[in-house]
């Protein structure tokens, strides 16, 4: 392969050559080319073989579940599924979840979208300490305001209620609705609802019917945070509910029992949990990209 | 068709002691089927002025009228007008069909059936019907630009507003684009507005010039009005390309005695100049010749740069007997021999010098005019771009 480099063979005689040194451009291209995918293989082991685990362990026998060393062969059983769709307990607090998560993710964009807009369009008097005021709901650790929120939901009548539960995802999340909407309007062009009430439409229309459109990436984008975050919320779930309104997280957490753990339904449960959002991320997939590019969506 | 009056109109943006007069008491009388052009640099208001046309922005003070109306109260949407915006703001989701029919849409009653086919003539008419099924970001450039104009033209509106719109684009089609909208100005017979920074636009484009600064009005009048009577020192210098030289001076017994210079001012100068001192002479680059003998009123300069463009040369000289190094600008033919470093004699002649006066900038003396040029200078060129390209 060398004889047909002519930099090399003429380099071969000379003093300081640097020619020889390097290895051929191919070669390098298929080193790094190498060592990319390496890297990136190891990476995705890391992220991939705690899920691994999980499936694996909610596909096992009751009692092979933790075994160690582990039985890297076994057989599956659909066992511990079965058991948990025969487990009303788990189906109600599924649909709780479901029911709660999805109401609090329609409610937090009802609410905050607009907000933001507002935010990004018009000259709000303070504007800064309003956001800065919207943000400061996140500010305190969540374990800080849990008791006062527990004694607002009592004298609110909102305890075990899933209206509380929405409520409560709701303003976890409306700061980063508020936010992120925020900049994503900032990104817009004012021309567009400009040119669009110059048509015609009024400030409403305009709003609605093009810069609503436009900002479609970064609504999806906020829609599947906001749905991961009280997805997957289990602190205040575990104070402001008992019976009624108990999310699956909640549900899942309870296989941890004082003596013992229920590996195997635990680990059922938990692939269980993964599934909405998977299916959720796979239903928005094709906006989440442009979405992450926050504010960027318009070439001029 | 509509005439546009503006009746003192005032602008300020914020409030109490930080105000920012934006547009400052201008009146302004735009006849039905006009082609105005708003010209000035930036920070001058031309946009203020016509986004307060368009009812975008509320004017602080006075009144705006389209035809016999009064439409201080109206929003945009009920002022029958339409706008192509610089960086154009086609409607990112919808395709080159639903941006020009979205205003049909909102603002008429007319059925799909009609709307349709009105959408199909005018995207012909602007060569662009191939493209209805795009998006605008599937466009170039001179693309979106047509979709831009056609979706104002679709609407037929009473008032074209047009804010800068071939800023976006490259030299050549710029050019194009320019010969383009005047024949379809003068096709449609629409009233339209044009704001523009580029005084080239604005010279080739415009049936009258409206020519601002700082929010004030400077000059209202045909392109060839304000470039060869300017009202004022800074209508002078920006009408024009290369820009007039200026030379700042003081009289005494008829002469003007600048910097590097003396200039022996005709009676008739000296009549439109009376008891000033402070005087400013202007003359344009083309009106000086470079000679190897002196002339009257010729000074000795030496030549700094030399920008050969072809058919003329631009000569950045300077003066032998002035006391800085600031260069002026001489327009000479392409084809005379001229080296840098070469001393020459500079010469404007008295019939072709503007005076302005050096405190208010005010024109005080306008150079001399055949009376056939005299004549058209008033008269709004037909089609003035019809060969720009």
């Amino acid at each position: 392969m060398a004889s047909q480099n002519p930099s090399q063979s003429t380099s071969q005689s000379s003093g300081p050559a640097t020619g020889d040194q390097r290895l051929d451009k191919d070669t390098r291209e298929t080193l790094v080319s190498v060592a990319r995918h390496g890297l990136l293989l190891a990476w995705s082991f890391v992220v991939l073989f705690p899920l691994y685990w999980l499936a694996s362990m909610s596909l096992k026998p009751p009692g092979q579940a933790n075994a160690l060393p582990p039985d890297w062969l076994f057989l599956p059983t659909v066992y511990n599924y079965i058991r948990l769709a025969q487990d009303g307990a788990f189906l109600a607090a599924f649909a709780n979840s479901v029911v709660m998560v999805s109401a609090s993710v329609v409610l937090v964009l009802l609410i905050g979208v607009p907000a933001a807009y507002v935010l990004s369009r018009y000259a709000i008097p303070m504007e800064r300490d309003v956001l800065v005021w919207i943000l400061s709901s996140r500010m305190l650790p969540p374990i800080a305001v849990v008791i006062p929120f527990f004694v607002i939901f009592r004298s609110l009548n909102l305890f075990d209620t899933r209206i509380g539960m929405v409520f409560m995802y709701v303003s976890i999340n409306l700061s980063l609705v508020v936010w992120v909407m925020k900049a994503f309007f900032d990104g817009i062009p004012e021309t567009l609802e400009e040119a669009a009430r110059v048509d015609g439409a009024t400030r409403f229309q305009g709003f609605r019917k093009v810069v609503l459109p436009a900002a479609k990436p970064g609504i999806f984008s906020v829609a599947i945070i906001s749905f991961i975050f009280a997805w997957i919320e289990l602190l205040f779930g575990l104070v402001l509910t008992n019976f009624e309104a108990v999310p699956v997280t909640l549900f899942v957490y309870s296989f941890i029992g004082s003596r013992s753990i229920e590996w195997g339904m635990l680990a059922a449960a938990s692939m269980a949990m993964i599934l909405p959002v998977v299916v959720f991320l796979i239903a928005v997939n094709k906006y989440l990209a442009a979405g992450l590019s926050f504010g960027v969506v318009i070439k001029e | 068709m509509a005439s546009i009056t503006l009746d003192d109109v005032t602008k300020e943006f914020g409030d109490g002691g930080d105000a920012v007069v934006a547009v400052d008491d201008v009146s302004l009388d735009i006849e039905d089927g006009e082609f105005v052009v708003f010209v000035g640099p930036s920070g001058s208001g031309k946009s203020t002025l016509m986004r307060m046309v368009a009812g975008l922005e509320t004017q602080t003070d006075g009144d705006v009228y389209i035809g016999d109306e009064i439409v201080n109260q109206l929003g945009p949407r009920a002022r029958d007008i339409a706008m192509v915006f610089q960086n154009y703001a086609l409607y990112p989701n919808m395709t080159v069909e639903e941006n020009m029919s979205f205003g049909l849409k909102m603002s008429t009653d007319l059925s799909a059936d009609e709307i349709e086919a009105t959408v199909t003539e005018t995207a012909e008419m602007m060569g662009i019907e191939s493209l209805l099924d795009n998006t605008p970001g599937e466009l170039s450039g001179g693309q979106q630009q047509r979709v831009a104009l056609g979706r104002a033209i679709v609407r037929d509106p009473n008032v074209f507003l047009m804010d800068e719109p071939l800023s976006n684009l490259d030299a050549k089609l710029r050019t194009t684009m320019r010969t383009e909208i005047n024949r379809l100005q003068s096709d449609l017979g629409v009233t339209t507005l044009y704001v523009t920074h580029d005084q080239t636009e604005a010279m080739t484009m415009g049936d009258r010039l409206v020519v601002l600064n700082y929010g004030e009005l400077q000059q209202v009048g045909t392109p060839l009005e304000c470039f060869y009577r300017p009202a004022n020192r800074f209508v002078a210098g920006f009408i024009g390309s290369p820009s007039m030289n200026f030379f700042e001076g003081q009289v005494t017994d008829g002469t003007l005695v600048a910097d590097g210079f003396e200039y022996a001012l005709t009676e008739r100068m000296q009549g439109n100049v009376g008891d000033r001192t402070a005087v400013t002479l202007g003359a344009r680059p083309e009106d000086y010749t470079l000679s190897e003998a002196p002339t009257d009123n010729g000074f000795e300069v030496v030549v700094d740069v030399v920008e050969p463009m072809g058919s003329v040369s631009y000569v950045y000289v300077r003066s032998v007997a002035a006391s800085h190094d600031e260069t002026f600008v001489v327009e000479i033919d392409g084809q005379q021999p001229i080296s840098e470093g070469e001393r020459l004699y500079a010469h404007a002649p008295a019939t072709d010098v503007h005076l302005f006066d050096t405190q208010t900038g005010e024109t005080i003396h306008q150079r001399e005019l055949t009376d056939d040029a005299e004549h058209a200078l008033s008269q709004p060129l037909e089609n003035a771009s019809a060969g720009a390209d």
